[in-house]
Order: C-alpha cells, then structure tokens, then sequence
C-alpha cells in the first residue's frame, strides 16, 4: 500500500482524536461557565449527546451528507458499513469517523443555548431530530456536493456548517426557552449570573485550541505538501489574535479587561479562521482573528441587552463570529489558495466571492434557524415545555435530572416537596 | 424645641428643598439638623440615665466632616470624652445613631458611629489608638486613620479633636516615612473614563450604566486635599478649605476649586431627585445632560491630575 495513503490516513484518524478532544474543551468551558448546581448535567449531556449523535450519524447522517442524490439532499449509504468503500482519498472508515466528529461538534454548539434550564428530555429528542434534519442538510449543501458547493462556496473546515449552523440551533432554543430566572430585572437590566470557575473555562478553552489542530488542519484530508501546516499556521495566528483584540476591547470600553470576554476571544478567532485558514495569507490570519475578537464583545453585548440569555455565548462565539469568518474568505481569499470558488474583494476578485458567501451565510443560517424553531416549538407545545420547572430550576438540574450533585460537598439537596 | 426625632424629620423634609441648590447652605442645614438630634437624644440619655458625667465632644468624619453632605448621606460620627465613662457615652452613641436614622441619615455600613466602642472613647485612649494606627501602619488601620483625621466637632468641647490631631502631626513629622504609606491607602481611583474619552459606567447587575460618581470622580479631590492637609498640619475638615489654606503655597491646587465645586453641584442637582441615601452616589450616564456629561468627564480628569499634583508635592518636600 502507498506511503502517503497510509500516511493521510493516519493524520485523519490523529485528527479525528483531536477533535473528539474539543469535547473536553466544551465540558469544562460550559461547566466553568454555568454555577455549581448544573455542573454535573452539562458535563455529562455532553457525553451522551456525543452518544445519541454518534448512532444517527451512522444510521442516516453520513448517508444524507454524502450519499448519492441531488442538490438539497443525499439518500445513500445508510447504517455505514462497507469497508471497502473510498471517500476524499480516504478509508471510508476514517472519512466517517472525522465527518462523525464534525456532526457531535455542531450539535454540542446547538445546545449552549439550552444551558441551565431546558429538560433532559428535550436534549435527546433535539439531538436526534438536529442530527436528522437539519445538520446533514446545511453540510450536504456545501460539502456533500449541493448546491452552494457549485455556487463555489468557500467553507474549508466548517464557520458555516458547523459554527453557524449550531449557533442558529441555539439561538432558536435560547428565544424559546427564555431567559434563566434571575437574569433580567423587571427594568430590563441585566444580571451576571457569573459561571462558577474561570479557571475551569479557561483550560476548556485551551483544549479546544489544540483540538481545533484537527478541526482545520485535519480538514485538508491529507498531508500533501504539508499544507496542513500552513492552515495550523493560519488558525494559531488567528486564535491569539482573537484573545487580544477581545480583551483590548473589553477593556478599552469598559475599564475592565473581563476574562470569559478574553476567553471567547480565542475562540472567537478560531471559529473566524475556520473557514478562510487554507484561503488566506497568515497576515490575514491575524486581521480575521482580531476582528472576531473584537465582534465577539459587542456581539456578547447585543444579545445581553436585547434579553436573549445565551450562558455560554454560544450565539457570539460561533454564530456572529461564524458569519464573519465565512464573510472573510469573500475579502481576503487569495488567487493562488482559492482552489475553489474565486479570489476575495482585497485580491482583485471583486465582489464575487463575497456574494457567495453571504449567499451561503444567509441561506445556511435561515434554514439552521427556521428549522431548528419550528422543530423546538412543536416539542415545546406536545412535551408540555422545554423547560424545566422553576423550582426544578433553582434547585439546579444537576438534582432535579439526574439525581445527585457534580458537586455534592457543595450543595445539600432540597428539603422535601411535602413539606411547605 | 423639638421633642421627638419623626419632628425633626418633618422639618428636614419641609426645608431641605429650599436649600437644596447650594451645597454650603446645604450643610449648614444638615449641621441644624444633626445638632438638634444630638441635644434630643442627650436629653434622653440624660433623662435615662442620669446628667453626662463629663465634658465629650460629639464629632463628625466622612462628608459631614468635610462639610460637603450631599442632599442624602449615611451617618459617620464619634464621641469623645473625660475620664472612665465609655458605657454612658455608648449608650449616648447608640442613642444618637438611631436617632439620625429616623431623621433620615442612614446607618454607616462601615460601623463608623458614636455606638461603636472603636469610635467612643475617652481622649486619652482615643489619642493613643490613633498614633497606634500610624505606628502599625496595616492597610485597614491606615483607612480608619483617613476616615479619623476628616473630622470636626459638632457638639461639645473643640478641643479634644485638636489635641488629637495636634499630636497626629508631631508623630508625622517625625515619622515621614508614612506619608508614602497614606498615599499607598488612597491610590486606587476608581476608573470613570476610557481611552477613547467614554464615561465608564457600571456593566453588571442593577445598577448597570450608572457611573459611580464618589468613588470616580469625587474621592481623588478628597484624597489629596488630605494627604497635603496632613503633610502641612491643616486641621480644618473641608476640601475648600483646605485648598484655601494650599493656596499660597502651592498655587496649582488652588486651580482645581472651581473644578471641585463644579462637581459637588452637579451631585446635588441629580441627587435631589433619589428618595433614599441608597444608590445616591450612583449616576444614570443615560440621564445625564450633554453638558453634564462632559463636565463629569472634566472633573474626573481633573481629580487625577491633582491627585498627581499632590504626589509630585510629596516628592518636592521630600516626604515621597
């Protein structure tokens, strides 16, 4: 068998691992980001949500993204299982198992906005329907051969179909479930409900740093060239420039350099870079990530004071920030790295590119969107709510959906309903 | 005269909006207001408890010693006296805190009030804890020293506070290694201005887009007229006047009054409008006027520069 097939093989499956990680990186930045009392529920959703994804990707999401059909949808290869088939280059079971991990990424995104409040329940019926309807769609359209990869969008390892398609999912959920008891006062203001370690948060954000390697580096399917070098290349610089311009804005419009605004930062540059990294020059790298930095502020602002409770920023994070990086590609795509579609704006493509991808942007996010509400606001009204009760509520799902404490030290059960 | 304290409430309800716009008629106003509730409730101590065994200067510290009281404020007072009769004196204390209260002067968070054991005592002893203060020179001790030294008497014998003062500045001059310490205590200024020349208000919680005009705007003024009135034995009590006293010697001070005055108007003006002392340091940044807007921003800037001007005196005298 060929070195470089091996070899391909082998980074994917690294890859693979790599971003299975980011998983870790979401648990301890949603646990560090939300209070005590539902620190063992996100962690543990986390997991099996990871599960539930993992089942409908192979019984039907792989096959709707990649399978044969038409422009809108696939309809082959369900329940994945031939061994002997090919796909980009690769063993069709490390191909699965990378787009696999993809798919457990946009749903865990999706479900930053049920944090603190929405039923058990509601997380495994919305992963199944997510996995189903509206994820394999988004990705079938630009990476399954649909239409917007005709149209030549570029998205080379997921702003749109995996950042912005889970951030729509989240902010369907947020408007329905409404905001967290004791976020809002009656005036309007707001209140922070701060997350219960930063430290945790912090180090969740690093593991997805090094995750994010496979993320976008991995998305090359291959180590031609050792191209995947120059997309790490372009992700690390846009992530340390997505710190720093969050933090010089916070604190230049605040006073106060607040660390989860940082923190959001790095993400927010590498959710930026996740489109553009194989498109751009690394100087652009740096540009995309600052701006994304600098956007997460005010977009984590935007939605603060129009009363949409997003815990985990999950909207400014992958959603503006997701809009901004596949928009970069549009500006800032040079003619020598543009194997698909068109050079950007800034390289004499003129606004092509940029019609493409905000083709793709507004498209992609509306169907994420329209979907995702119709769908919650159907099991909103047969389930009798998506959210839990208010005492249920304040008592912390941790006890109220699973029936012990991530930190049971900590906090003692509630005394007995019966008991007024 | 008047026999209860809900009285002397009425009357500061009937009369403080007419002398509301001027911050020393202000004052003077709380001064009445304060004095008659002291004689009530040392009538009634008396009445209680038998007549008051000895001479006591009843004295005020925080706005009310600096004579610059905004429309609401909080108490901070204390007692001193002759002799061995801290019980008395508490009881006296504790008599007049809860008096102030129902006239409409909130208890002090802090526990700066004449019923407080560390705030009533005799001269002797409260002379000593002083001069302890500064000999241990502890971050906390070091605040109580400020809060002490920001006095005046309101009622009763002047010259206990002089006499205690008096010996706080001979301890200074022989020790002026604590001014360093002093300036140290009061060196964080809350930031009230951003690089791009923006209003910091606050960005969390119920008090979101309020800017916090004491601790932004108002204490650097504060902090460094006491630091100069300690470095130059100044006993008087107020910001103005002490600046008056700098005048001649360090004309720059000087410059920053109308700067200051500006600022203790504006307070007032939105201040009349809150009904309680709670939130009254805060500012919508929303409501404010243009104008306002950039006076506040002014006088913030302008706190920071004589905040500087008193450090660079400091170093002149060779203190710093």
């Amino acid at each position: 068998m060929e070195a470089t097939f091996l070899m391909n093989n082998l980074w994917i499956v690294v890859c693979t691992i790599l971003v299975l990680l980011m998983q870790g990186g979401f648990i301890l930045l949603e646990a560090g980001s939300t209070r005590m009392k539902n620190a063992g529920h996100i962690a543990g959703k986390t997991v099996f949500t990871i599960g539930i994804v993992s089942m409908v990707f192979w019984a039907v999401g792989y096959g709707l993204i990649y399978g044969e059909g038409n422009a809108i949808i696939g309809f082959s290869n369900f329940f994945y299982g031939d061994a002997t088939t090919m796909g980009e280059g690769l063993a069709g079971s490390v191909d699965f198992l990378f787009q696999l991990a993809f798919a457990a990424i946009a749903m865990t995104i999706a479900f930053g906005g049920f944090a603190e409040r929405a039923k058990l329940i509601a997380y495994v019926i919305f992963a199944i329907l997510f996995s189903i309807l509206i994820y394999p769609v988004v990705a079938h359209w630009i990476w399954g051969g649909g239409w917007l990869a005709d149209h030549g969008k570029q998205d080379f390892a997921g702003s749109t179909v995996v950042h912005l398609t889970g951030a729509a999912a989240a902010l369907a959920a947020t408007m329905i479930l409404k905001p967290r008891i004791g976020k809002y006062n009656k005036d309007g203001s707001s209140n922070e409900i701060a997350g219960h370690n930063q430290v945790f948060t912090a180090l969740g954000v690093l593991i997805l740093w090094v995750g994010w390697f496979g993320f976008n580096a991995g998305s090359t399917f291959g180590v031609a060239d050792a191209f995947f070098g120059y997309v790490a290349l372009n992700t690390q610089l846009a992530a340390g420039a997505g710190a720093i311009g969050a933090m010089l804005m916070v604190w230049a419009v605040t006073g106060k350099a607040d660390v989860p605004t940082t923190l959001n930062g790095a993400l927010a540059g590498l959710v930026a870079i996740t489109a553009s990294c194989a498109f751009v020059e690394p100087w652009a790298a740096v540009i995309i990530g600052l701006i994304g930095g600098a956007f997460v502020f005010f977009s984590m602002r935007f939605f603060d004071k129009r009363r949409i409770d997003d815990p985990i920023f999950a909207l400014s994070v992958h959603g503006t920030v997701g809009i901004w990086g596949t928009l970069s590609n549009g500006l800032f795509a040079t003619p020598e790295l543009a194997t698909v579609g068109r050079p950007g704006l800034f390289y004499g493509g003129g606004f092509e590119q940029l019609g493409v991808q905000i083709l793709g942007v507004v498209s992609c996010g509306l169907y994420a969107f329209i979907v995702s509400y119709i769908i919650l606001k159907v099991m909103d009204k047969s389930m009798g709510g998506l959210r839990v009760t208010e005492e249920e509520e304040i008592m912390g799902l941790d006890i109220s959906e699973h029936g012990g404490y991530g930190y049971p030290e900590n906090l003692t059960p509630p005394k007995s309903k019966s008991g007024a | 005269m008047f026999t209860t304290y809900e009285e002397i409430r009425a009357w500061r309800e009937d009369t403080i909006r007419s002398v509301a716009e001027d911050p020393l008629q202000l004052n003077a106003f709380h001064d009445q207001l304060i004095y008659q509730t002291v004689q009530l409730a040392k009538g009634k101590v008396e009445r209680e408890q038998g007549e008051v065994p000895a001479p006591f200067a009843f004295f005020l510290m925080g706005s009310a010693g600096r004579y610059e009281q905004s429309f609401w404020s909080d108490q901070d007072h204390g007692l001193l006296f002759e002799g061995d009769h801290q019980a008395y004196f508490l009881k006296m204390g504790e008599e007049i805190s809860d008096g102030l209260a129902v006239v409409g002067y909130a208890y002090c968070e802090g526990n700066v009030m004449a019923s407080n054991p560390l705030w009533c005592q005799s001269v002797d002893s409260f002379s000593n804890q002083v001069e302890r203060w500064l000999m241990e020179p502890e971050w906390s001790s070091l605040r109580n020293f400020s809060i002490f030294f920001d006095s005046r008497v309101l009622v009763g014998e002047k010259q206990f506070l002089v006499h205690v003062k008096e010996k706080v500045f001979s301890y200074l001059n022989e020790n002026t290694g604590l001014y360093a310490r002093l300036v140290d205590n009061v060196q964080m200024i809350k930031k009230g201005v951003g690089i791009f020349g923006q209003l910091l208000p606050e960005q969390k919680g119920e008090h979101e887009g309020d800017i916090n005009i004491k601790q932004t705007a108002y204490f650097p003024y504060v902090n460094a007229l006491r630091m100069l009135a300690l470095l130059r034995g100044v006993d008087d009590s107020s910001t103005l006047s002490r600046m008056a006293a700098m005048k001649e010697r360090y004309p720059t001070v000087g410059s920053f009054e109308k700067d200051f005055l500006g600022l203790l108007e504006l307070r007032l003006r939105y201040q009349v409008q809150s009904d309680s002392y709670e939130g009254v340091h805060l500012l919508p940044v929303k409501q404010l006027s243009k104008g306002d807007k950039q006076q506040l921003k002014e006088a913030i800037k302008q706190g920071h520069k004589l905040f500087s001007t008193m450090k660079s005196i400091m170093k002149k005298e060779g203190v710093l």
